[in-house]
């Protein structure tokens, strides 16, 4: 039987960097959906970009930005709170894996929404705000909520990211698919298949979960 | 009172436009393109304008001057868009209730419950907008914007998206809400019926201006040029030359006859002799002369005429007829000189079907002048 720590830290940090990623991914979706402004195109670009570029390349550069010399990594370090190797480093890691698959999704729905019916809740004297919680994010939560689902497997499944900013050390920052990937090197197939099978079964039962949401009337 | 006094400029086009009206039903009225939507987007909030000013009720919901720009939220005019843009997750209720955000739960209820059995929404309340139908969209979008007291309603072409039949039932509807709800509105319609059923005062937009802002029954009588004219899609519009003009008479000369016509009551329009004048003659105030009453007489007949028929066209409850008058030269509108509107019954009583050339009269009072 392989030790299952794995597994419990696989849950946690992809459903907190899934929450992360729903703080920072919803506004900027909605920025992108709603705003004109001058630097739109860059940001449009911007966000995709963990899409394409190697997790080895992203994982670096987040190790510069969070790693102890980095900007980032300074100012937490005298917090007390350090980041890189740790498993923060690997919510923050699945986060930047994940987040654009939440943005693009969101930022579609938030786009198929009328404006006209957002004009329409300004002359009744809503603010920007309770439009959005009262208007587009009812009729886009459909869109956002598909975008959460991707992203959480998207960050369940992340591997690259992960072992450039947070390791593999064992009981403490190595995920499902790490652990895997030490099994299969030190020839522990039993183990490997038992993790491999636990994977495949978290993941759907989660996702049967989500769709079971998805299913509910606003 | 509203004042309206804006300047907004886009590529290509340019609204500026100014106009008062009484706390009525105002109509802009306009083809499409020339800004109507776009100054009622101006008075709600919406769009800024470059320059200018807009007053409703007396408060100043806009000057560039002293950089007044109240927020849509707070300028408290109701909107009743296009297509009526109903929220679709929420019921009717929810719908009217949405602008009485923030006021307490109690009142919020009676408010909503009185909106829905003023405009006859009850049992009708826990339905969402894909639930109702055509008119009863229109009710809940009213309701919605009545909901807040408003200062002022917007209706932007309130039954394009209905088909014929119902819009003219709605139309009545919405004329007795309005009427009956005593509320100041701005109605946009592209429609001149539409424009004439609904408002007491209608401004005439072009191409981003105002041509003309008159009383309803004034517009319908003295379009103000002949631009107006063409715009409200009034037929026979046509040109001739002036012979003599006084304050109450104007003697034209068009296509080999001279017509006599009475001069505008409102403003005497006193064109030199020999210059060109536009004027029109309303299809169903051509009068055919009957043949079994005996020869037309020009002392009872005035402005007399004569032609064949060339081309006809018959639009169910009436006959519009297409006339050649016996002159020489090319006729006033293409193929034909006037076109002349009779109902079925005397189409078929002066048998026109077999009969094709006739002695046509109007009265003087029948020959409107267009200042140019």
């Amino acid at each position: 039987m392989p030790d299952l720590f794995p597994v419990w830290l696989s849950i946690r940090v992809s459903l907190a960097a899934t929450a992360l990623t729903l703080v920072l991914g919803v506004p900027v979706a909605w920025v992108l959906a709603r705003r004109r402004f001058p630097g739109r195109d860059f940001l449009a670009s911007l966000v995709v970009t963990p899409l394409v570029l190697p997790p080895t390349v992203l994982g670096y550069y987040l190790l510069l930005v969070i790693g102890s010399r980095g900007p980032v990594g300074r100012l937490v370090e005298r917090l007390g709170v350090p980041l890189a190797f740790t498993w923060r480093a690997a919510v923050l890691a699945a986060c930047l894996g994940s987040i654009p698959l939440l943005i693009k999704a969101a930022q579609a729905g938030f786009e198929s929404v009328d404006p006209r019916l957002e004009r329409a809740a300004r002359t009744l004297g809503r603010s920007e705000w309770s439009i959005f919680w009262s208007v587009t994010l009812p009729l886009a939560w459909r869109s956002v909520l598909a975008g959460t689902i991707l992203a959480f497997c998207r960050a369940f499944g992340d591997f690259g990211i992960t072992l450039m900013v947070a390791g593999s050390i064992p009981g403490l920052t190595q995920t499902l698919p790490l652990a895997i990937y030490d099994h299969v090197q030190a020839n522990q197939m039993g183990e490997a298949n038992a993790l491999a099978a636990l994977a495949v079964a978290t993941v759907v039962a989660l996702l049967i979960g989500f769709g079971r949401l998805g299913r509910l009337r606003y | 009172m509203i004042a309206v006094d804006i300047v907004k400029r886009f590529p290509g086009f340019t609204l500026d436009v100014r106009w008062g009206a009484a706390d009525l039903v105002t109509g802009l009225f306009g083809p499409s393109g020339a800004g109507k939507t776009l100054t009622l987007d101006c008075l709600a909030g919406l769009v800024r304008p470059d320059r200018g000013r807009i007053v409703v009720g007396g408060r100043v919901l806009f000057d560039a001057e002293t950089g007044i720009d109240v927020p849509p939220r707070a300028r408290r005019l109701g909107y009743v868009f296009q297509g009526y843009a109903l929220f679709p997750h929420l019921t009717t209720a929810e719908n009217i209730a949405f602008g009485l955000h923030g006021r307490p739960r109690v009142e919020r209820a009676r408010r909503t419950s009185e909106v829905v059995a003023r405009l006859g929404l009850g049992g009708l309340e826990r339905r969402r907008p894909h639930e109702l139908s055509g008119g009863q969209r229109q009710r809940v979008a009213l309701g919605r914007a009545l909901a807040i007291e408003p200062a002022l309603v917007l209706l932007d072409e309130p039954l394009s998206a209905l088909d014929a039949p119902l819009r003219r039932t709605l139309r009545e509807d919405l004329a007795r809400v309005l009427g009956d709800w005593g509320t100041a509105a701005v109605v946009v319609t592209h429609d001149f019926t539409e424009a004439y059923r609904l408002a007491d005062q209608i401004v005439v937009y072009d191409a981003g201006r105002v041509v003309q802002a008159a009383p309803r029954d004034e517009l319908l009588w003295q379009p103000a040029s002949e631009s107006v004219a063409t715009i409200m899609g009034i037929r026979n519009v046509l040109r001739g030359t002036v012979v003599k003009a006084t304050a109450d008479r104007i003697q034209l000369h068009w296509r080999g006859q001279t017509l006599e016509a009475v001069n505008s009551p409102t403003r005497a329009y006193l064109p030199p002799a020999d210059s060109p004048i536009a004027f029109f003659i309303r299809p169903e105030y051509v009068r055919l002369i009957r043949k079994d009453r005996g020869p037309a007489d020009p002392q009872h007949h005035m402005n007399l005429m004569s032609g064949a028929i060339v081309g006809e066209e018959d639009f169910g409850t009436t006959w519009s007829l297409r006339i050649r008058l016996d002159e020489p030269g090319p006729p006033a509108q293409g193929g034909h000189d006037l076109e002349v509107e009779v109902p079925h019954l005397v189409y078929e009583i002066l048998e026109i079907a077999r009969d094709r050339r006739w002695e046509f009269s109007i009265h003087r009072g029948s020959i409107h002048v267009l200042p140019a």
